[in-house]
């Protein structure tokens, strides 16, 4: 539980770009299977670009609560998929 | 429990930092880790706690090796040089590491008024304070401190020594810092690095004999 509730800490910092980027996904292509590959290479993009910045110092953070930096982004993108599906799913009710 | 780390050998591009490291440490002692800048001092506590992958290393813990890399045991806290922690309310940084806030306040009084402040509100050196205190505090069986002695006022820094000395009696302590006197006295065990390699100081005069100190420093 400690866990989950740091990674959504982390997740916190990017939960506003997530719901630009859904919104994105709305009106270019709403299909489920497409919004997924978006995410997964979106949070490798992320990955990347945590590692390659001073921002990898944040990771001492997660690594003191013995999160590897595979699991944090691994459950970030779980936690961001079930937004997404769950965002998407609504919306098209409406659509 | 014995902490032990060999065999290490790391190397940045063609530049050989760490070759030939040998450090052993142990429930109840503080071993201190001094060397010039850029001596490989970080690297080596980053490398125990399993930050950076060297090309060889042997960890081991009661002589028995640890082959993933340590920080995934949960055995080991780490105070890097950077403030490392995310910019949540005190109180809930606190929670996420177990930390009991009330008993923090008990001995830092003066952050009682942070208590619905966000971390990036304090200071940097009152960040550090909260930081070290953290990672001596939280539970862990090995506590590495990488320059816990900067940012931080001289009334502080005698405050954190005594929670070394009572942390200790549980813990596994290695700390470096560049201020080689508040090294000398918290710690039992001194090692040395230069040119890559570890030495244990026996008598404090050999920190003069190997040049990290100059000449006359420690009367």
């Amino acid at each position: 539980m400690q866990q989950l509730m740091s990674i959504m800490a982390f997740y916190r910092s990017y939960v506003l770009w997530s719901f630009f980027i859904n919104i994105f996904i709305v009106i270019v292509n709403p299909n489920i299977f497409a919004a997924i590959a978006t995410k997964l290479l979106l949070t490798i993009f992320l990955w990347y670009l945590v590692n390659e910045t001073s921002a990898k110092r944040k990771l001492v953070f997660y690594k003191n609560l013995g999160i590897s930096t595979f699991k944090l982004f691994s459950v970030l993108f779980f936690v961001d998929i079930l937004i997404t599906i769950t965002f998407l799913l609504l919306i098209k009710e409406f659509i | 429990m014995i902490l032990e780390i060999d065999n290490v050998e790391l190397n940045f591009n063609s530049k050989r930092i760490l070759s030939g490291i040998y450090l052993k440490a142990e429930t109840g002692r503080v071993v201190g880790i001094l060397g010039s800048n850029g001596c490989g001092k970080t690297s080596l506590l980053n490398i125990i706690f399993g930050n950076i992958q060297p090309k060889y290393k042997l960890v081991r813990i009661d002589k028995k090796p640890v082959l993933k890399p340590l920080y995934l045991t949960k055995l080991v806290k780490y105070l890097p040089q950077h403030t490392f922690l995310p910019n949540l309310k005190l109180p809930s940084i606190f929670k996420l590491f177990h930390v009991d806030w009330e008993d923090f306040i008990l001995h830092f009084p003066a952050f009682s008024k942070y208590k619905k402040t966000k971390i990036n509100r304090l200071s940097v050196g009152e960040q550090r304070i909260v930081e070290i205190y953290l990672i001596l505090k939280s539970n862990s069986e090995i506590v590495l401190l990488d320059e816990p002695f900067s940012h931080i006022s001289p009334l502080q820094i005698e405050k954190i020594k005594q929670l070394i000395s009572i942390e200790k009696l549980e813990k596994i302590i290695i700390i470096t810092d560049h201020l080689y006197s508040h090294i000398i006295e918290t710690s039992d065990e001194i090692y040395l690095l230069k040119n890559g390699c570890s030495k244990k100081i026996d008598k404090l005069n050999e920190l003069e004999d190997y040049k990290y100190l100059s000449k006359g420093s420690l009367t």
